[in-house]
């Protein structure tokens, strides 16, 4: 099996498997208790708030550990349109994950308007619209990091400085699921107040995430109770969850020349596939600054990305068609639709999202099939 | 005192000198329907008794399930010889509704020293007396109280209606063409409440269509096998056919083609099964393929009777079929059943059966039929 869905979920590093058991086995302390045992565990919890702050270039202290990107997604816009007193504008890209995009939707509930950024047709946000959508009424700006569609870097610090430029008080929340640790991100240099990330995507195990919020901003909390994570996000600390993250991050921090390679894995793909006519990537070319080293999406000309997927599948090569968040709805998608593309040619689009797994030899394997199926099936199109 | 299942049956009383064969079959499928549930299950009096089981509402479930039942009562059985002990009981069972009530009462028994309306009148008082939000209407109640005199007596108040028909197994099988829409499902449904047996066949065309879309109609079959019993489902490779079509055939024809395929492979399969049917969900002029011509040039590929019990409904009363039975929200899923590749932009709506039999002579219909029955995967359901 070649499996290149990784923006999907990711096979957790055997590192994180094994600090998965042996925290629940011998480490299954509640880590707000008092005895030692349960204290060595929240030290270590600590530890990993300072892993996961380095990266960022944030404090351990503005790390709130979640169950994952949708909760850290929903804790951050929520969360901050509850302190607001005054109805405000909210302004995200037109391209967020629903978790995000559904989410600032409900602020309207609150009184308060959303705008969405239109894209270019290479999938980034595009800044003159910003330009003008944005004002000093803006509360938060939400852009995500990586596109996960379609691996563009959106431009989050030009962002963030426009956004500031009209109004001083802003806030900029950025959805990090797809990049976090694979394209760099500080959140001080390029002025991001909040920063979503998720376990699953870099090796980790699902159902652990954080929320990374910078000192100062204060947030409603949306869960109640025992008042962890400083009365932010109750409820008992998942340290198992939690210490595996940690891991998961140093190994990625390990394996930093991996990452860089896995562009070259993404080019040679492309390499092999630009021979063939009918096929087009969609979003920046992957030898182009602003396209993320691990997701690349292409499209097949008179071929249903759906069929596509399938044949790939019974050569024992696992891609998905758009997202797999989407592909269970089947819509044109709106990323590739706000790019311009056609709905037939939405249609006939699968992404091919690369982990620290993939080889070389997997992108040969790779091409080759598709070359193939590409052939066959494209004899079959709708006369 | 103990609380039983009082099952009454449907149609199988007009039945004649073989009501014993159909009593027997009904029986048998109450047992297995209350297997799970450990329900002991006996006839007697005209009646199926289901006593013993461990979850009540799961019993009702499951009985009202069977094909022949027609209605399913939660009863208490009881004493007869303390006539104010059943009164006591009545009352007790009277105290939770509201509005107004009517007793019913049958006594089989005859020597038993009241006599219906007896019966009926000082069990009315009682209740009356002792749960005074009650009033009586005779005409149209909210709530009927059955008492009934028979070996025991049996009170019931709430009746639970059951899916009728015929047992199951008391008409032959028949073969379902199910193809993971809204219709096909209810067809079988509608068959198998006549006591038909199901097997299906489904034609699966990877890589046009995903292992979700197979796994989607399998648990079609599987919602159907609650009602019917274990089935086979032959899961039929059609890529290869369709794909032949669509080079070689005329691009109206090629659904019809298509259709007149799958029939014959569905034929096949059936006669290998033991079926003596084919049921289809078509509904007349639904779609370019089931206008009465389009139904008549895939039915002469056929040498079996072709059953289309939706052949005369509307989408929205097959939706509401579709509802009731439990496999709409299944049925909705959106995964293909057929891809729009295949899909001619005009379809002939009037075909002429010479010129599709003319049009599909270039296909080596022989070796795509074995190749297709050769490849099928049979997946047992239920």
């Amino acid at each position: 099996m070649i499996y290149l869905d990784n923006s999907a979920t990711t096979r957790p590093f055997d590192s994180v498997i094994e600090k998965t058991v042996s925290c629940m086995r011998d480490a299954y302390f509640n880590a707000s208790a008092a005895y030692k045992p349960a204290v060595d565990v929240d030290r270590e919890i600590r530890a990993c708030r300072k892993l996961i702050a380095a990266q960022l270039g944030a404090k351990e202290d503005e790390v709130y550990f979640t169950a994952g990107g949708t909760e850290s997604d929903n804790l951050a816009i929520l969360g901050y349109a509850e302190t607001l007193r005054r109805p405000a504008n909210f302004v995200c890209s037109a391209i967020e994950h629903p978790a995000v995009l559904d989410t600032i939707r409900r602020v309207e509930k609150l009184g308060h308007t959303v705008r969405e950024l239109p894209i270019d047709s290479r999938g980034r946000v595009d800044l003159a619209a910003a330009e003008q959508m944005i004002d000093e009424n803006t509360a938060l700006v939400a852009c995500m990091q990586v596109s996960n569609e379609t691996g563009a870097i959106q431009p989050v610090a030009q962002l963030a400085a426009l956004a500031r430029r009209k109004n001083p008080d802003v806030r900029v929340f950025v959805d990090g699921v797809q990049g976090f640790m694979r394209v760099p991100m500080h959140m001080g240099k390029m002025g991001v107040d909040m920063y979503a990330l998720s376990g699953h995507k870099i090796h980790g195990p699902k159902g652990i995430g954080a929320l990374i919020v910078k000192k100062g901003i204060r947030l409603m909390p949306q869960t109640t109770g025992g008042g962890q994570e400083k009365n932010l996000r109750s409820g008992t600390y998942n340290s198992a969850g939690i210490l595996a993250l940690g891991e998961a991050v140093r190994e990625m921090t390990a394996r930093q020349e991996q990452i860089a390679a896995m562009r070259g894995l993404k080019e040679c793909l492309w390499t092999r596939l630009s021979a063939l006519e009918g096929v087009r990537v969609n979003g920046p070319l992957p030898q182009e600054k602003d396209s993320a080293p691990h997701i690349l999406s292409l499209s097949f000309d008179g071929v249903r990305g759906e069929v596509m997927r399938n044949a790939l599948e019974s050569a024992g090569i696992l891609v998905s068609t758009g997202s797999a968040c989407a592909s269970h709805k089947q819509k044109v998608s709106a990323t590739l639709k706000a790019m311009g593309l056609t709905a037939e040619q939405a249609d006939g689009t699968i992404r091919v999202s690369l982990g620290l797994y993939n080889m070389m030899e997997e992108m040969e394997e790779t091409a080759a099939q598709m070359e193939k199926m590409f052939a066959l099936l494209a004899r079959y199109r709708r006369r | 005192m103990r609380e039983i299942l009082l099952v009454r049956y449907g149609e199988v009383f007009l039945k004649g000198q073989n009501r014993p064969f159909f009593l027997r079959k009904l029986v048998d499928h109450v047992k297995l329907a209350v297997q799970e549930v450990h329900g002991h299950v006996w006839l007697s009096d005209g009646r199926i008794y289901v006593s013993d089981y461990s979850d009540q509402d799961e019993a009702i479930r499951r009985v009202s399930r069977v094909f022949g039942v027609h209605s399913v009562s939660p009863a208490v059985e009881m004493e007869k010889d303390n006539f104010e002990a059943i009164c006591e009981q009545a009352a007790k069972m009277m105290s939770v509704k509201n509005g107004t009530f009517k007793v019913l009462a049958k006594r089989s028994d005859k020597r038993y020293p009241l006599d219906s309306p007896a019966i009926m009148r000082e069990a009315s008082g009682y209740i009356l007396e002792h749960v005074p939000h009650l009033s009586v209407d005779v005409n149209k109640p909210d709530h009927e109280i059955t008492i009934e005199i028979r070996g025991m007596a049996y009170l019931s108040v709430d009746r639970v209606m059951g899916v009728a028909g015929m047992p199951m197994g008391t008409n032959g099988k028949a073969c379902l063409l199910l193809s993971g829409g809204i219709d096909s499902p209810v067809a079988g449904f509608m068959i198998a409440k006549r006591g038909v047996e199901l097997c299906c066949v489904h034609y699966h065309s990877f890589p046009y269509t995903s292992e979700r879309a197979k796994e989607k109609v399998l648990e079609l079959a599987r919602i159907l096998s609650e009602y019917c019993g274990k089935m086979r489902v032959y899961v039929v490779p059609f890529t290869e056919i369709q794909m032949e079509i669509h080079e070689k055939c005329p691009e109206n024809f090629t659904t019809l083609i298509m259709r007149r395929y799958m029939m014959r492979i569905a034929e096949i399969l059936a006669r290998k099964d033991g079926a003596q049917a084919l049921i289809t969900g078509e509904s007349i002029g639904q779609v370019a393929s089931q206008t009465m011509e389009a139904l008549g040039c895939t039915d002469e590929v056929v040498n079996m009777p072709v059953f289309r019990p939706c052949v005369g409904m509307d989408k929205s009363e097959i939706i509401e079929r579709a509802e009731a039975i439990g496999t709409m929200e299944t049925s909705a899923l959106p995964y293909e059943d057929c891809c729009t590749v295949f899909t001619p932009k005009h379809p002939a709506t009037h075909p002429r059966k010479e010129l599709v039999r003319r049009a599909e002579e270039k296909l080596d219909s022989q070796t795509l039929i074995d190749a297709a029955v050769a490849g099928t995967e049979i997946v047992e359901v239920g």
